[in-house]
């Protein structure tokens, strides 16, 4: 190291225009320099980032050639959060050093930092370039970039890692995930396979892979492939949730609920403590028509996670199921509260409103006004409120609010049917005549076109 | 009727349904009244294949360019993904999709820029023409040799801003069906230009022939033909889209009760934008103006809404686009066409009103 930097500070020149000139002897500029750079590292290990760049930005200028000065100096912007300084100093880093990979890496690390997408896969060419057999690099950088959520870009680092001789299992598994995240299903059950067939890999690694697979298959709609894949996963990693829940899901596609409560209920007896778990197997239970068992894992989910809309729908859903009207006007009540942007809430609860016996009309309008308030154009408002109307004998509104329900949406057989009811209650029967009769020539087309 | 009669006759999207000795190849298509907003969903994205879908591997997979460049490239997908990309919404349309017919989707593409490709590989100052070739190959016709699937584009076509190799379409990675890892994708233009599984790009002089596109057939597909004076005819290489529009909804023969129905279409003109939709209630005899939802763009399609106040009979509705050319859709098929492409005149949607 000595011998590099006296190396560097020998062929230096002094080009830096915010350099004070200098007239040190070769022997107290490598002195000047140490000393400078020792007191950096020192700020550096104290935090003290803007001090730290300070007396590298020093030791820059008397050893403006130096690698390591504009390293560490890009390092403190980094951390002090001058991302613009930070990477003008790494760029110099990286012409000064152009055989290390390591400005390069913290390149990348600022312009994603910078959300500079661009400059980004500028160095990444430049990486690929310059060191098209480095599978350490590439992987690495892959890893930062999944973690910073750029997949497309971690999935190139990936392949790079691939083409440039990486064949560890971890990174196959890695890349594998990537592929099967950006949608290259084919892709990434070949990797998957790859490291599941691989007698070295270590059985956790296995395990994502079979995941991965799972997932894959499922996504190109195989689902025996994927059912088996999941449950190897689940065989070779009991505890990883993930697993379970890609499981349950399959199940829940094709409407095997019990199956879906099997796997969750076994994937709960391992990690009592999951709210994903439990919120999946609460849903399960309702769709298997297990009311009491899913109100009371939904509730127990609730009182760790109240703000879960979700979980408030399903309750209502149960409670519509079992005719348990007021629970439902409650739990839905609460999801507005929750969740006051969540799509037909007040609908629905006006909807559930008009099943008490008896209705109180009212509050069914208020409710209906305030669905209007977030959704002017929705069709159900006006006939929910059409037929509260034809109930309380408000005749002319209930034919003034079923008209605009059918001509926001013309091919909807209810409003007919109540415009029908109101006219043969006003007492023009061949207006009534002529609605019911639309009623029957809707009930023999197809559904909603 | 001879095979060469056929050839013309027929679009090549049919042709290859009437040939299953080649393959099987796919050909889906969904009704356009599942599309909310402006993009189709890649599952209900149209596929028109020629041959079977390759197995194609994001690992193994290479473009090459190469021809009349200075420096011929092989690209690796990761080269594609750290590139400059551009995005685009632009429609693709098969050149024999039916009047009314959804042989036609709208996304939103990103890919690398051809013209940045062929500049980086050194274009010739006298390339004239590209091949683009998948891989996908087969018999494209009877007699023809199992070759790949390819085609001709003029090097100016490739060089402007809005050609690219395409490898995403609505922020998602292509599907296998719609060409992964990476298409051509040429905006304004009919779809089988755009080659799907792109693996091959060949630059070519003004006197280099493109012999796998001649030895295949292909050269005798997707072309103009027009009867001319004398019992001639004349023979051009179909590119740009003409203007269209389509309605979306109802669907043709449907039933509905008498009230004020909305209309829905699509309209769309290649790379022009659409100035006005007009829609007839009665076969072409009298129009109404449609409104667009939304300004027109070139490449991309518009969505159009009419509010039909529907009485009691039969109606043939019929939707109009012109664009800002002031091209227009034609009301019939000119009867000198003697080829199947290019089907633009306004399709009759009967409906039913009780």
């Amino acid at each position: 190291m000595r011998t590099g930097i006296i190396f560097l500070l020998l062929c230096c020149s002094l080009n830096a225009t915010d350099c004070e000139p200098s007239q040190l002897t070769e022997k107290e500029r490598l002195a000047k320099f140490q000393e400078l750079d020792r007191q950096a590292q020192s700020a550096f290990e104290q935090n003290q980032y803007s001090a730290a760049a300070k007396y590298y930005r020093e030791a820059a200028c008397v050893a403006p050639k130096s690698a390591r000065a504009f390293y560490g100096l890009g390092t403190a912007e980094a951390a002090a959060g001058n991302f613009s300084a930070a990477r003008q100093a790494f760029e110099t880093a990286d012409a000064l050093l152009p055989d290390n990979m390591l400005p390069l890496t913290m390149l990348v690390r600022v312009n994603v930092a910078m959300k500079d997408i661009e400059r980004t896969k500028e160095v990444l060419r430049a990486a690929a370039k310059r060191f098209p057999n480095s599978p350490d690099l590439h992987a690495g950088l892959a890893w930062f970039l999944a973690e910073s959520q750029l997949l497309d870009l971690a999935l190139a680092e990936s392949l790079r890692a691939g083409d440039s001789g990486a064949t560890g299992a971890e990174s196959l598994v890695a890349l594998a995930a990537l592929e099967n995240t950006v949608g290259a299903f084919h892709d990434a059950i070949q990797t998957a396979r790859a490291v599941e067939n691989d007698p070295h890999a270590p059985e956790a690694i296995k395990a994502s892979a079979s995941g991965v697979a799972g997932l894959s298959y499922e996504s190109i709609g195989q689902r025996q492939e994927a059912i088996e894949h999941l449950k190897l996963a689940i065989e070779r990693a009991p505890a990883q949730e993930n697993s379970y829940l890609a499981l349950a899901f399959i199940y829940e596609k094709a409407h095997e609920f019990g199956e879906a409560v099997e796997i969750l209920e076994r994937a709960r007896a391992r990690m009592a403590g999951s709210g994903a778990l439990l919120l999946a197997l609460g849903n399960n239970l309702v769709w298997a028509g297990e009311y009491q068992r899913g109100e009371q894992v939904l509730n127990e989910f609730l009182q760790k996670n109240p703000g879960a809309a979700e979980a408030y729908v399903r309750l209502a859903e149960a409670y519509r199921n079992t005719n348990r009207t007021a629970l439902e006007i409650d739990a839905l009540q609460k999801l507005a509260r929750v969740k006051p942007d969540y799509p037909m809430v007040h609908v629905l609860t006006a909807e559930a409103m008009l099943r008490v016996d008896p209705v109180d009309y009212n509050a069914v309008l208020q409710e209906l006004a305030k669905a209007e308030k977030v959704a002017p154009n929705d069709a159900d408002i006006f006939y929910l409120r059409g037929k509260v109307y034809l109930a309380t004998n408000r005749l002319s509104e209930a034919v003034t609010a079923l008209k605009r329900s059918i001509d926001l949406r013309p091919t909807e057989v209810r409003p007919y049917y109540q415009l029908g009811l109101t006219y043969r209650k006003l007492g023009k029967a061949d207006l009534a005549k002529e609605i019911l009769q639309r009623v029957e020539f809707l009930k023999q087309q197809p559904g909603e076109r | 009727m001879t095979r060469r009669d056929f050839m013309f006759l027929a679009g090549a999207c049919s042709l290859r349904a009437q040939a299953p000795e080649v393959s099987e190849p796919r050909n889906l298509s969904f009704p356009l009244q599942s599309i909310e907003g402006l993009l189709t969903p890649p599952d209900l994205f149209f596929v028109r294949d020629h041959f079977h879908e390759p197995d194609v591997s994001l690992r193994t997979w290479r473009l090459r360019i190469e021809g009349r460049v200075a420096r011929p490239v092989e690209l690796s997908f990761a080269d594609l993904v750290e590139s400059p990309t551009r995005k685009l919404e632009a429609v693709l349309e098969c050149a024999g999709n039916a009047a009314g017919g959804s042989a036609v989707s709208n996304a939103m593409w990103e890919g690398v820029p051809l013209a940045n490709l062929l500049r980086d590989a050194g274009l010739a100052q006298d390339a004239e023409t590209v091949v683009l070739e998948g891989a996908d190959s087969g018999r494209l016709m009877d007699n023809s040799p199992v070759l790949p699937y390819c085609q001709v584009v003029p090097v100016a076509k490739c060089m402007r801003e809005e050609s690219m190799v395409a490898f995403k379409l609505n922020d998602r990675f292509l599907p296998r069906k719609n060409g992964f890892p990476a298409r051509a994708l040429f905006p304004g233009w009919y779809a089988m230009d755009s080659v799907k599984w792109l693996r091959r790009i060949i630059v070519l002089g003004a006197n280099e022939r493109a012999a796998d596109f001649e030895a295949s057939g292909m050269n005798k597909v997707y072309n103009r033909v027009v009867a001319a004076a004398g019992g001639e005819r004349k023979v051009t290489r179909l590119s740009e889209i003409a203007v269209k529009s389509t309605i979306a909804w109802p669907a043709d023969k449907a039933k509905l009760p008498a009230a004020r129905h909305l209309l829905r279409g699509f309209a769309w003109a290649g790379g022009r934008r659409i100035r006005t939709i007009e829609v007839s209630q009665d076969g072409g005899r009298a129009w109404s103006p449609a409104s667009l939802e939304g300004p027109s763009k070139p490449f991309t399609w518009v969505r159009w809404r009419y509010l039909w106040d529907a009485k009691p009979g039969e109606h043939v509705l019929l939707s109009r686009a012109t664009d800002e050319s002031g091209r227009q859709q034609p009301l019939a098929r000119d009867p000198a066409r003697k080829d199947g492409y290019e089907l633009n005149f306004c399709a009759a949607v009967r409906c039913w009103v009780a």
